[in-house]
């Protein structure tokens, strides 16, 4: 895999007060659960594809893990490896869209607006790490799951293109509920599903610009790297990768 | 659209969401099962927010319970046809099934919240008009993009996409 090439401490906002999201993911102590997948889904009303579908290349996880395998069974090392949007500095997705249906926002985040998108799949194409995913169905619950539906979250149809957003409904109501009780967002208060759901705590996120938050800490060890960095697409998303 | 219908989708199930979407649509916004008197409620002295508590702390205003109408017409007020309409509902254990006014379409992917405005001394005037005066809830303000955007620019409040689609 690569060298980290934007060390975190190179993250910079353009205001000191606005945070600059980001994660950073121990493959030390990711054990391929895949409990960030199902946190993912049930939060952000993904659905599920049926194995036609899947079949056909069209299940939709805004995290996926992928898998390796190193050596011959039975001297194989398997090593996992979650793959959300890295939601990156220099995004190749976001100059391709003809309608401005996705950029980066203030803090950090390539937002895709779901009622600008018309679908033209520019951006799927042009992502490096395939975490783009299309709708090519209005979604649908078998009854009663649709009783289980996020209602901080839209349910978006057929034909646009959506993504991880860092979960930016938690985001806000970190920020929100910090405003009500007059103190600052703490490192920790906010955490996207797949972060809460890890059961090995092998997910962390915060502020990068802030060098005290959990995120900058594991992000600037040594075995701290970006996914494909060397495109440089400056990603926000830092694997600290399996030591032998 | 681009979507295509999914093959598991029966026509059966088909024609029952589009009754029940055209059913809907009958009762949306014009006839209340009850006609909730706003003027009469808040001449008497009830805040909105004692009615609808959700609006300084959550992103739902929320619509009482029939509990809390209850606590005041189990006693006074209780010879009228609304309220003995309302008697019949409490009976029965049912809620009342109020129709919205105001709502967004599923389409709009919008996520609105009232806390940050309520806490920033927005009037509920400036979204509903003057809700203190009807006698049936009214659709009196016409909530398009427009008319967030153009407040939040004045007030300086974030007019990113991010705040209000996701
Ligand atoms: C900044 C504009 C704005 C202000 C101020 C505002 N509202 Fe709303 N209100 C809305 C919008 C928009 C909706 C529709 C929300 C939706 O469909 O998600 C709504 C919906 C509602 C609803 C029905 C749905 C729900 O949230 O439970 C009630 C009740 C309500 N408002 C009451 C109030 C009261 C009471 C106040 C004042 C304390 C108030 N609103 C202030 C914009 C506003
Ligand atoms: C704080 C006490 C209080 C609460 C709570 C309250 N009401 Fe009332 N309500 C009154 C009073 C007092 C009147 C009579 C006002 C008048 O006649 O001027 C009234 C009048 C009415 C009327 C008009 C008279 C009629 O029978 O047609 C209706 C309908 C009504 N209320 C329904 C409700 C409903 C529904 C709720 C719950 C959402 C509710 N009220 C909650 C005090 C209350
Ligand atoms: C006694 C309780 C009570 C009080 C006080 C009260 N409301 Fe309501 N409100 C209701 C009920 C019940 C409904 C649902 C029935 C309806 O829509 O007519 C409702 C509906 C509404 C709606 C329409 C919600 C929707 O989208 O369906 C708005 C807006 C609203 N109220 C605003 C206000 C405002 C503003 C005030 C203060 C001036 C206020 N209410 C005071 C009980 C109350
Ligand atoms: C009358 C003025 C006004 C209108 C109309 C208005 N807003 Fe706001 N909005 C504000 C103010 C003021 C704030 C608080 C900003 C702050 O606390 O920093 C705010 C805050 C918000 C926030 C939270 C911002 C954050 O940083 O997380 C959201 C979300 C929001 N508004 C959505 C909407 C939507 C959706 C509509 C249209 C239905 C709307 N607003 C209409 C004035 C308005
Ligand atoms: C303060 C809240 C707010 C912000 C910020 C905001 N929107 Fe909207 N937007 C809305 C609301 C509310 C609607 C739904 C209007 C309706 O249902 O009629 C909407 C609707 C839309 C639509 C559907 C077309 C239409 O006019 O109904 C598009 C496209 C859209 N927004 C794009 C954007 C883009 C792109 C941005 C960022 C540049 C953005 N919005 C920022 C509140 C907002």
């Amino acid at each position: 895999m690569s060298e980290q090439l934007v060390p975190v401490s190179e993250i910079q906002s353009t205001d000191d007060n606005v945070p600059r999201w980001g994660m950073a993911i121990d493959l030390d102590r990711c054990t391929g659960c895949e409990a960030c997948v199902v946190a993912c889904h049930v939060e952000n009303n993904i659905p599920v594809a049926t194995e036609d579908e899947a079949a056909m290349g069209r299940s939709s996880h805004w995290i996926r893990i992928d898998r390796y395998y190193e050596g011959t069974f039975p001297d194989i090392k398997v090593k996992y490896r979650p793959v959300l949007c890295q939601q990156c500095d220099d995004a190749p997705c976001e100059p391709v869209c003809p309608v401005y249906a996705t950029y980066q926002n203030a803090e950090g985040l390539n937002v895709q607006v779901y009622n600008r998108c018309v679908g033209t799949r520019y951006c799927a194409n042009n992502c490096p790490y395939q975490v783009r995913v299309f709708n090519w169905f209005d979604p649908e619950w078998p009854e009663p799951l649709e009783l289980q539906l996020n209602p901080d979250v839209s349910v978006r149809p057929g034909g646009v293109m959506e993504k991880c957003t860092f979960c930016v409904q938690r985001i806000q109501r970190g920020k929100l509920d910090a405003q009500a009780e007059d103190r600052k967002v703490g490192d920790g208060d906010i955490q996207p599903a797949c972060v809460q759901g890890c059961p090995a705590e092998a997910m962390a996120f915060g502020d990068l610009t802030d060098p005290e938050s959990k995120v900058s800490q594991w992000a600037g060890v040594g075995r701290s790297t970006q996914l494909l960095g060397e495109l440089g697409t400056k990603p926000k998303v830092f694997y600290l990768e399996k030591s032998d | 659209m681009l979507a295509a219908p999914r093959p598991r989708l029966s026509s059966s199930r088909l024609l029952a969401v589009s009754l029940s979407v055209v059913a809907g649509g009958l009762l949306w916004g014009q006839q209340q099962p009850i006609e909730f008197p706003h003027d009469k409620h808040v001449a008497a002295g009830v805040d909105c927010i004692d009615c609808h508590s959700g609006a300084d702390v959550r992103s739902a205003a929320t619509i009482p319970s029939i509990n809390k109408c209850m606590l005041c017409h189990e006693r006074l007020a209780n010879e009228g046809p609304g309220v003995k309409l309302l008697i019949e509902f409490w009976n029965r254990k049912r809620e009342v099934p109020w129709q919205r006014v105001y709502r967004f379409e599923r389409a709009a992917n919008v996520k609105f919240r009232h806390a940050p405005h309520i806490r920033a001394k927005i009037e509920c005037s400036a979204c509903h008009g003057n809700v203190a005066a009807m006698t049936v809830a009214q659709k009196a303000v016409e909530h398009t993009m427009g008319t967030c955007v153009s407040c939040h620019r004045q007030t300086q409040a974030s007019d990113d996409c991010a705040v209000c689609h996701f």
